[in-house]
């Protein structure tokens, strides 16, 4: 997958996908709803926390079952920020470094011990997390969690709340993704798939597997702290409950059932962390967690490579036609994200511009 | 330039087993050297303990006279050690050049944030190793198989990525584990070919384990013999196929007084 293209691919097949994925994204906040914009907003906050999940874990194969606690952390800091009327973008700056400087901390411990006890130690992070939330109550508010609310439309731009939120979400989201996705492609992709796949061989190429597995998680702190902080920008507030360790299993949950080790998965994820627990109350309340059980088993049996892995057989298919035609390069992830989008593009022609 | 390699009274003890007992012998700069011996010998245990995935319990380990028994792995690749394995671990959904390139890991600059910004810097890295890899796969015969998935792939053709992607590195000193192991005839000459040119075309040390004698009466200047974890001879490929302890070390005492 983590090949980049040759520049015997047309310049234009390489800019269409991502340019019709830009102005889609640009126009749906103008048509849909309220409601439907809210819920692509948090879709995106929790795509954002599946990402940094998977880099640690889809793409690097080290169990973290504590990323929420770096949700929950990158929303207190913005909180806390925001409610002392710090500038924006400082709140912005801390809420990504302070639990990226925790991920590393826990990150040089845990790298050390390898396999399952990486596990361990990240399990104890929700677990530790919620009653510290609680304890330091002069920062956090306490049980009571805390609100705050930003990134309202500027006069001027004609925009309601819930668009320009979604705005942002859009941008800094999709800059997160964008660098993301560059990042596991190349040189650094190689290597996190390698210490994944064996740490022997990695060594055997002067990659110390240490190291990257530390950079790796901080990493996944980071991005964690980046959706925590969209999180306190489209749901305006946040409490202890934001970082239990449930929470941090409907994650790695998420993560799985959109596809491990991909960058549409993380999306797709981050739908399925928002949507799924919002139509099985639609079924029936009492059953919530039994017909997510039940989606989470159907997904595994049918397409064990998680949602995304829907979208691989039209890339393979692609990468033949070529080979047939001659030494081009294969399928891109570019490809996969394409025809992401071509099934979003029928609702916009719908919608038509507003 | 190539490198030397010494070993000096090398055992190596997993619990109560003696792995390896007082090996020594020297590789001189440019040499190929054949590790031989019967299975269990201990012969990718010395690998593992040159490589630095194991460490000797006693003794010492020198490349150009600096002692490394002790170093990460990752240290002596930075020093210009590259190895193969018995088994070869390729990432089977990637492309074979792909593969390849892992080896130009530390020749390639630039941190994650470069990285994950594409500056021009890392671009160009990016794209002049993958011309070497190309180059590379071309001189193995593979580049047709350059943009398949290394599933498409044979366990034979594998293994010629794998010496693909440790040449990329441009070791000073290249251990080859097995490399003719499950190879059908055609490729085994394949392989002596390769190895034959790389010694013609650049500045490199091998060291060989192998069973194949053909192979390594083929290709290396000197051998040594182990058994039990011992060395039993050192010489040329030919003194040690005719030596009647090797034979006796291969095909036990018995059958080698009937072949007397």
């Amino acid at each position: 997958m983590a090949s980049v293209p040759s520049p015997r691919q047309r310049s234009w097949v390489r800019w269409a996908g991502p340019l019709l994925l830009v102005v889609v994204l640009a126009v749906l906040p103008l048509v849909f709803p309220e409601s439907v914009n809210e819920i692509i907003a948090r879709i995106g906050v929790f795509a954002v926390a599946v990402l940094g999940l998977n880099l640690v874990m889809g793409y690097t194969g080290q169990v973290s079952l504590g990323q929420i606690f770096f949700l929950g952390l990158g929303a207190y800091v913005t909180a806390y920020g925001v409610s002392n009327d710090w500038n924006i973008v400082v709140v912005f700056v801390l809420a990504c470094t302070i639990p990226a400087v925790v991920g590393l901390l826990v990150a040089l411990a845990a790298a050390r011990l390898g396999g399952l006890a990486i596990a361990m130690v990240t399990v104890a992070l929700p677990i530790v997390g919620v009653p510290l939330a609680k304890r330091l109550s002069d920062y956090t508010g306490g049980s009571q969690g805390l609100s705050a609310r930003f990134g309202d439309a500027p006069e001027g731009t004609g925009l309601y709340d819930d668009q320009w939120r979604l705005y942002l979400v859009l941008a800094i989201g999709g800059a997160v993704f964008l660098l993301t996705r560059n990042l596991v492609r190349g040189k650094y992709g190689r290597v996190f798939a390698i210490v994944k796949k064996n740490e022997n061989v990695a060594s055997s190429v002067g990659i110390s597997p240490y190291r990257y597995k530390v950079l790796a998680f901080t990493l996944a702190s980071l991005i964690g702290g980046v959706s925590g902080f969209l999180y306190m920008l489209v749901i305006q507030y946040t409490s202890p409950e934001t970082m239990s360790f449930g929470h941090s299993i409907q994650l790695l949950a998420a993560m799985v059932i959109g596809g491990a080790g991909s960058i549409l998965g993380s999306i797709l994820g981050g739908a399925y962390y928002v949507l799924v627990p919002q139509l099985t109350n639609l079924v029936d309340p009492s059953l919530t967690a039994l017909l997510q059980g039940a989606t989470l088993l159907v997904v595994l049996f049918v397409l064990p490579g998680g949602l995304a892995s829907l979208a691989r057989p039209l890339g393979r298919g692609r990468r033949s036609s070529h080979d047939r035609r001659g030494p081009t390069p294969p399928i891109t992830p570019s490809a996969t994200t394409g025809s992401g989008t071509a099934a979003e593009t029928p609702e916009t022609e719908r919608q038509g511009h507003p | 330039m190539a490198a030397e390699l010494a070993m000096q009274g090398v055992s190596l003890r997993f619990g109560g087993i003696e792995v390896l007992q007082e090996v020594s012998f020297t590789v001189e700069p440019g040499q190929i050297f054949g590790l031989v011996g019967p299975n269990g010998a201990g012969k990718t245990s010395l690998f593992n303990c040159i490589s630095g995935h194991y460490k000797p319990t006693a003794g010492t380990v020198s490349i150009d006279g600096t002692p490394v028994q002790g170093a990460r792995p990752a240290t002596l690749a930075r020093h210009g050690l590259a190895r193969t394995f018995q088994q070869p671990a390729l990432q089977l959904q990637e492309t074979v050049l792909e593969n390849v390139l892992l080896g130009a890991h530390t020749q390639l600059p630039g941190g994650p944030l470069e990285w994950a910004v594409r500056t021009r810097r890392t671009k160009r890295a990016e794209e002049r190793f993958r011309v070497e890899a190309l180059d590379l796969l071309e001189r193995n015969g593979l580049a047709w198989a350059a943009h398949l998935p290394a599933d498409e792939l044979s366990h034979g053709l594998h293994k010629g990525v794998e010496l693909c992607r440790a040449l990329l590195m441009k070791p000073r000193l290249l251990l080859l584990d097995e490399p003719a192991a499950g190879l059908p005839h055609a490729e085994v000459e394949h392989l002596i070919a390769a190895v034959r040119r790389l010694r013609a075309e650049d500045d490199i040390t091998v060291v060989i384990v192998e069973h194949n004698m053909g192979l390594i009466a083929a290709l290396t200047d000197r051998v040594v013999v182990l058994d039990h974890g011992r060395k039993l001879m050192e010489g040329t490929a030919a003194e040690a196929q005719s030596d009647p302890r090797v034979i006796e070390a291969y095909i036990g005492k018995d059958a080698a007084d009937d072949v007397a």
